[in-house]
């Protein structure tokens, strides 16, 4: 029996031939798609160097035009998801992939080996890989900040109990009662690891040997200091907004108040990346930074918090990420306030130039803890890592301004300025380090 | 001797691989599941590797620990130091990593990582042998399925009903199951 038996059996077979039509329909787009993919196949052949000449020619179309950028689920991811959801990276000729990351190492092992093309990543992370803290030395690049402020450090309940409510009464109890006390940031080398120490020592505890640091990841800090495994830690929101809402613990002090406007995600990518496809990376820097625009308007905040609540990216409820966006504080133990300097995107780009002096703070911090043994040559890193002429060019094309200097200066929580100068000094100048 | 370590939710997956270490005169001192108290245990047990899921939010836990004991270099075998790119690229998609807590010469680090990678691939491929499986059984079903619909509507015996189905199949230049998966769909628009 043939085929044509079935359809021309119209009594009970009706359904085989609206199949037979069906399919009929697909190979016709079949064979369109095929059509399609000739011509691709001989625009192949046009000779590479009649290609390289259009580029030569002013062309700065992207090398490659999707890229995946990889992100830890918190509130400073906002740039990346919101320059690819809200199409932003359309318009400079590339589409952005967010890649969600489960740790900072998988962050820098898969930009360091190619898997994603850049990432939402911690200043200090980028400078440690550069200098070959903990792992292979690889030259790194740090494209621009993406945030300012807008971190916290959170004391457990207990420690409450014990009547610690700031840096002074932390230290009085850790001269008076003797424990092993255990504070966890978010990397060695990161930007969280830094502001603790920092805030620690300024309070006269040295983190190498009155406390015990230990890391672990943003997602998990408020379960586990529920169940007593730590007595503070210091992150990104919106995990120490969830401290507060799941009454756990309280806000001992928020970053900004340890160094006001600091630097703290970078858009990060290697120095390979960016001498293979620096027209990509560019785009990037762009649509990002536009992003970073969208986001610093008051008036958008509500909707970009909704939007990176959601499950694919920071996944907890959007009232925890939307009070302290907008600097509605809370610290947890009776005073509220509206904080003026709460986490900044883009502030006409000052937010977002990779200023010489951020970079070479971190190397600073590094050295001042032993994570690095001997004073680098603290310039010619950050200038080697810190991609001045691309991020320039692009804020060209968002029109974000550019500043003359490519250092600044800023005075942190202990009265101590840090203006670049003289980095090995300033370093070396801390009553308390390693 | 070695004392290893792993941590994996998976425990299915990682069994095979300590039986394997300990056949081969490797201490395996602990197999974690639950990774908050890692810090804990890495301190009180110290093991000279750890190995652990590429995807484990807990790795950043072991990155602290490998940066704050650095008196000496203690090697990430992610990044090893022999360089050797393809054997790392295998461990990442076989999704093996291993902190060495400790200064291990990389010979004898190396016989654990392979053990691990070798495991862990091999766990990969029963995975898709089994899906591969489920799925040629599910193909089974609706060639089935086709079948009895064709039979029940022509009134004709099941050989009959399976060389119709092939002879259209072949006509169409399909699959039998995909054409067998389409007249399913059909029968529920239309009968």
């Amino acid at each position: 029996m043939s085929s044509n038996d079935i359809t021309s059996d119209k009594n009970n077979s009706n359904f085989l031939q609206s199949i037979a039509v069906d399919n009929s329909r697909r190979d016709f787009f079949r064979t369109s798609a095929a059509g399609a993919f000739g011509a691709a196949a001989l625009m192949g052949l046009v000779p590479n160097s009649i290609k390289t000449n259009a580029w030569a020619a002013g062309s700065d179309a992207p090398e490659i035009t999707e890229v995946k950028i990889g992100f830890i689920p918190l509130t400073d991811c906002a740039p990346i998801v919101v320059a690819a959801e809200m199409g932003f990276d359309k318009k400079y000729g590339i589409k952005i992939i967010p890649q969600k990351q489960a740790s900072w190492a998988a962050i820098r092992d898969k930009t360091v080996n190619g898997e994603l093309h850049a990432s939402h990543v911690l200043y200090g992370l980028v400078y440690g890989v550069q200098m070959g803290i903990g792992g292979q030395q690889k030259d790194m690049k740090v494209l621009m900040n993406l945030d300012h402020n807008g971190q916290a450090i959170t004391l457990s309940n207990g420690l409450k109990d014990k009547g610690v409510k700031d840096g002074k009464t932390l230290k009085r109890l850790l001269d008076n009662e003797n424990r092993d006390y255990i504070f966890a940031n978010t990397f060695p080398t990161g930007t969280h690891a830094m502001w603790l120490n920092y805030w620690l020592a300024a309070n006269g505890i040295n983190p190498v040997t009155d406390i015990k640091s230990i890391v672990v990841p943003p997602p998990q800090m408020v379960a586990n200091m529920r169940i007593g495994n730590m007595d503070g830690f210091c992150v990104g929101e919106p995990w120490g907004a969830r401290a507060i809402a799941d009454k756990v613990g309280f806000t001992v002090t928020t970053t900004q108040d340890i160094w006001l406007d600091h630097p703290e995600k970078v858009l990060g990518t290697t120095g390979e990346f960016v001498a293979k496809n620096p027209n990509t990376a560019r785009a990037m820097i762009a649509a990002i930074l536009e992003a970073c625009k969208y986001i610093d308007a008051v008036e958008n905040r509500a909707k970009v918090a909704k939007l990176i609540s959601g499950k694919a990216y920071v996944n907890t409820s959007e009232e925890v990420i939307a009070g302290r966006f907008v600097g509605d504080y809370d610290n947890g133990i009776g005073k509220k306030w509206k904080d003026p300097n709460y986490m900044k995107f883009y502030q006409d780009g000052t937010v977002n130039f990779p200023y010489l002096s951020d970079g070479m703070w971190f190397l600073t911090q590094h050295k001042r803890w032993g994570l690095l043994k001997a004073d680098p040559d603290y310039l010619s890193v950050a200038t080697k890592v810190n991609e001045i002429k691309l991020y320039s060019e692009a804020a060209g094309l968002v029109g974000a301004a550019i500043p003359k200097d490519h250092m600044r200066s800023s005075k942190l929580m202990d009265g101590i300025v840090w203006d670049g100068k003289n980095p090995a000094a300033y370093a070396a100048g801390f009553k308390i380090k390693a | 001797m070695l004392r290893v370590m792993i941590v994996d939710n998976d425990v299915e997956r990682t069994k095979p691989l300590k039986q394997s270490l300990l056949d081969t005169g490797y201490e395996v001192i602990a197999h974690l599941r639950d990774t908050v108290n890692l810090d804990d245990a890495c301190c009180e047990l110290k093991p000279d590797i750890v190995i652990i899921d590429t995807d484990s939010p807990s790795r950043d836990t072991l990155e602290n620990i490998c940066v704050m004991t650095m008196n000496e270099p203690r090697p990430i075998v992610m990044f090893t130091h022999d360089g050797d790119k393809e054997q790392i690229k295998l461990a990442t998609q076989a999704g093996v990593c291993a902190y060495v807590v400790g200064s291990i010469p990389n010979e004898r680090l190396r016989p654990v990582i392979d053990a691990a990678v070798a495991r862990f691939e091999e766990f990969k491929h029963l995975r898709e042998a089994l899906n591969e499986a489920n799925n040629k059984l599910n193909e089974r079903k609706v060639i089935e399925r086709a079948k009895g619909l064709i039979m029940k509507q022509r009134k004709i015996d099941e050989d009959e009903a399976y060389s119709l189905l092939r002879s259209m199949a072949m006509q169409k230049n399909m699959r039998i199951a995909s054409l067998s998966e389409q007249i399913v769909e059909a029968a529920q628009l239309l009968l």
